[in-house]
């Protein structure tokens, strides 16, 4: 009897889960075009002022200043044109004059000095604007007047990063950083955000009403979080999203073969800003002697690590560090493979067979590129050197190398981390700095004034030059040596046309946003 | 000392125990709470580091913060997150309810068919379903519950269609919550089916070798009678104390549930709370979940003493 009963309470279940399932089949499809994005990329809290990846997201419904286009330049996006004085020290952003708020009010130059002091004295990460910034003014109406107490070259730069808010909705709230709003923020940019449901893993966003450039043809667009990248590629596969964003990161290389023979996507190619690199502990044997360096520099691979690591999907590096992607970039000689060289090189740096028996090298690596750290372990060993990796989670890392645990890290930049502090990967690289993916590692007063003189510039010429010479340096010094140059592959569906990548966000701007079209709605 | 008094003492020390460890276990992981703070390509001077740490009290004597570790807890204040920028409580009570829907089905489905399949198939273990069943069960308990969740995923959402791939809802409906937690429900009711029934297959085969069940026998006692009337009790002694333990496992479990099907619970709450070092967030759940354990473990506690009157004789 007993049994009789349980067998009908699961046969009840399974009825009920089959309801519910042909329920769901029967939901009516919504017409409107949306475009469905997956994302790796986990939003903790539904607040965009301090939120790391939904401020990222937010770049389309609070846009920043200036942006970055196609081709690397910066360019206004809030701003129309700005002017900078002739000691750097005074920077005025002119201010389109048809942009709204979706609420209906303009967006002011008040709203651009409110957007950035506030962000200066609220966000952590933007401590150097409450530092350096001396006095704000609003002149002429749609003039925002920033003046720093030391000259800032880069500021149209750094301002191509920060969001802008509507003052008369953000003076209001206190603290910002603890701030939560999961429904409407206001916003000006063609989309806002509509919706923040973190347990549904999504973030809604549809068109501002108040939008007065070229109407997006797009109804809205959906950010989906998966917490699984393996999943995410199924989601894909199975078309529940139209395309894959991971800031600063391609999709995974493995799986594009299997997206391609599905026949429904098409791919964004473009060759990453940032980079996959190796670094060397300075400060101690055997790689304070630079000719040791550069013996290094020859027993490495590159075309098999490119081949291996990236499956083929980026370049060779040159020994300059910054990839051609990169504004300002100069051609450096290309860094090569030649085991005979690099051990005639061991041998006049002092380090003879014997002695590099002797040697037993520790090479701390991100647990990402544990292929890379083999790989290199490998080619230490072809030239008598002993070695051991030890991988660990970005955290352990951090630890590891803030205490210069290491001998050789291995670690990757990425597009902002190039731009940030002086440009050209310096930020990495400046010892005064600190940060949780930056190594610190180079004291060498001639690399220090080099990075100073740059944040002290303000003629384009001489950046350019200046640009030049730290890439000079790094091919003279080798503080760290580039692994591969890899491409940004982003697959996206072929219904969609009219993407627009850029060098810092990817597709992910408000140029693509505007400019695609789903085929069957033309 | 009366037994219940020492039971209590014996949880109190218990308790303080963990208070202490999930103040100090956090601080022994490697890494730099205020750099973490921080994204992976921000970069910031030493004195503005210094100052961010002055600001969240960290720069304070450890024995300084634990002091204030234990007042807070006293006044029910777990601390605020300033990775998630929420009060922890309230985050975590936010998560609590969605993991609980998970586990609790679980738990009930595991226990309830756990005990009767088990018992069946140890009562009738000479049977062939029973050892083909138990053979299947073994299948499901050794493997891990993130595989077996991948490999359900990909047939019965990937492959047909019936489930989706993420999270606890779409639109936020009845039936639209039921359709995505149905799957991750499975896997880990599947888990602690087969675990569960393998505890009590075992145990009543145990059981019916003794002599009281020769005697149920001979008094002229049906078979199925004396199975659940008498074996079954005694072999579901070691179900409960497991079924305690469950609500620790569970979290954990449920954590590679949570991650296969991209859910917002206590289990990806503590993962991302240990890769960004979010101390706060680590005290808190560790707190809550082992005071769940403990009030678990006093409850089977006195479950055992109702089922076994030999433990009340004791007393």
């Amino acid at each position: 009897m007993k049994l009789r009963l349980m067998m009908c309470f699961a046969l009840v279940m399974i009825m009920a889960g089959i309801s519910v399932w042909a329920e769901g089949q029967q939901e009516l499809q919504k017409k409107e075009t949306i475009l469905k994005i997956g994302t790796p990329n986990e939003i903790k809290s539904a607040n965009i002022f301090s939120d790391y990846y939904l401020g990222i997201f937010a770049h389309i419904s609070n846009p920043p200043l200036m942006k970055m286009d196609e081709k690397g330049n910066l360019t206004g996006l809030t701003a129309e044109e700005f002017e900078v004085s002739e000691d750097n020290k005074i920077w005025t952003f002119i201010i389109r004059d048809n942009l709204f708020w979706s609420d209906g009010k303009k967006v002011t130059a008040e709203d651009v000095v409110f957007s950035v002091k506030y962000t200066g004295d609220h966000n952590p990460n933007a401590r150097w604007i409450k530092d350096t910034l001396e006095k704000t003014e609003v002149l002429d109406g749609n003039r925002a007047v920033f003046h720093f107490n030391k000259p800032y070259t880069r500021l149209n730069l750094e301002f191509a990063t920060y969001n802008i808010f509507p003052e008369h909705v953000w003076k209001n709230i206190q603290d910002p950083m603890k701030y939560l709003n999961a429904g409407l923020n206001i916003g000006f940019g063609p989309f806002i955000i509509e919706k923040i449901d973190l347990d549904a893993g999504t973030v809604i966003f549809s068109q501002n009403p108040f939008w007065a450039g070229e109407k997006p043809s797009l109804d809205g667009f959906e950010i989906h979080i998966y917490k699984n990248s393996d999943i995410l590629s199924l989601a894909l596969e199975k078309g529940d999203v139209d395309t894959y964003y991971k800031y600063a990161s391609s999709y995974p290389y493995a799986g594009l073969q299997r997206l391609e023979k599905t026949g429904g996507f098409a791919f964004s190619e473009t060759l990453n800003m940032g980079l996959v690199f190796l670094a060397f502990n300075l400060e101690k044997k055997p790689f304070s002697n630079p000719v040791f360096r550069e013996a290094f520099s020859y027993i490495i691979n590159y075309e098999e690590l490119l081949k291996l690591d990236a499956l083929g999907y980026g370049k060779k590096p040159n020994r300059g560090f910054v990839p051609p992607s990169m504004g300002g970039y100069m051609e450096t000689q290309a860094l090569k493979y030649d085991p005979e060289k690099a051990l005639e090189l061991f041998d006049k740096a002092g380090y003879t067979e014997d002695k590099r028996k002797d040697l037993t090298l520790s090479v701390l690596v991100r647990s990402d590129w544990n292929r890379v750290a083999e790989l290199i372990q490998d080619y230490l060993s072809a030239v008598g050197i002993v070695s051991t990796v030890r991988s660990l989670d970005l955290n352990s890392w951090a630890a590891e190398k803030d205490n210069f645990n290491y001998d050789v890290t291995i670690t990757r930049t990425t597009p902002w981390g190039m731009l940030m502090h002086a440009g050209w990967g310096t930020g990495y690289y400046d010892s005064r700095r600190s940060g949780r993916g930056v190594l610190h590692s180079v004291e060498d007063p001639e690399f220090l004034n080099l990075c100073d003189i740059v944040l002290g510039t303000t003629d384009k010429n001489r950046l350019s030059e200046l640009g030049e010479e730290v890439q000079d340096y790094y091919a003279r010094n080798l503080p760290g040596i580039p692994l591969y140059w890899n491409t940004i592959v982003i697959p996206y569906n072929k219904d969609f046309t009219g993407w627009k990548p850029d060098p810092l966000y990817g597709i992910y701007n408000l140029d693509t946003f505007v400019t695609l079209k789903k085929k069957n709605n033309n | 000392m009366p037994t219940v008094y020492r039971k209590i003492l014996r949880y109190a020390a218990a308790f303080i125990a963990v208070v202490t460890l999930t103040f100090i276990i956090p601080r022994l992981m490697p890494g730099d709470p205020v750099i973490n703070l921080l994204g992976e390509d921000s970069t910031l001077s030493r004195e503005q580091v210094e100052e961010i740490r002055e600001e969240l009290g960290l720069n304070k004597p450890l024995i300084l913060q634990y002091g204030r570790y234990w007042k807070n807890i006293i006044t029910a204040d777990f601390g605020y997150s300033y990775h998630y920028n929420r009060k922890v409580l309230e985050l975590i009570s936010g998560r609590v309810g969605w993991t609980l829907l998970l586990i609790l089905p679980s738990v009930i489905i595991g226990g309830v068919f756990g005990s009767f399949l088990g018992s069946r198939w140890g009562w009738r273990s000479e049977k062939k379903l029973s050892k083909a069943g138990s053979a299947i069960f073994l299948i499901f308990y050794s493997t891990p519950p993130f595989f077996l969740a991948m490999i359900l995923l990909y047939l019965f959402s990937f492959k047909l269609g019936w489930f989706p791939l993420k999270g606890y809802y779409d639109s936020g409906s009845f039936r639209d919550i039921l359709l995505h937690i149905i799957l991750p429900v499975s896997v880990l009711s599947l888990f602690s089916l087969a675990r569960n029934s393998m505890i009590i297959r075992g145990s009543v085969i145990q059981e019916k070798g003794n002599l009281y069940v020769l005697y149920a026998r001979a008094k002229g006692l049906r078979s199925r009678a004396i199975l659940i009337r008498h074996v079954f009790w005694n072999a579901s002694l070691p179900l409960i104390t497991i079924i305690a333990l469950d609500f620790g496992f569970m979290f954990s479990g449920a954590l590679f549930v949570e991650m296969v099907f991209s859910m917002n619970g206590m289990g990806t709450l503590l993962y991302d709370a240990v890769k960004s070092l979010d101390y706060p967030v680590l005290q808190g759940a560790f707190l809550i979940i082992s005071w769940m354990i403990i009030c678990a473990n006093a409850a089977a506690d006195l479950l055992y003493s109702f089922i076994d009157p030999r433990l009340r004789v004791h007393r």
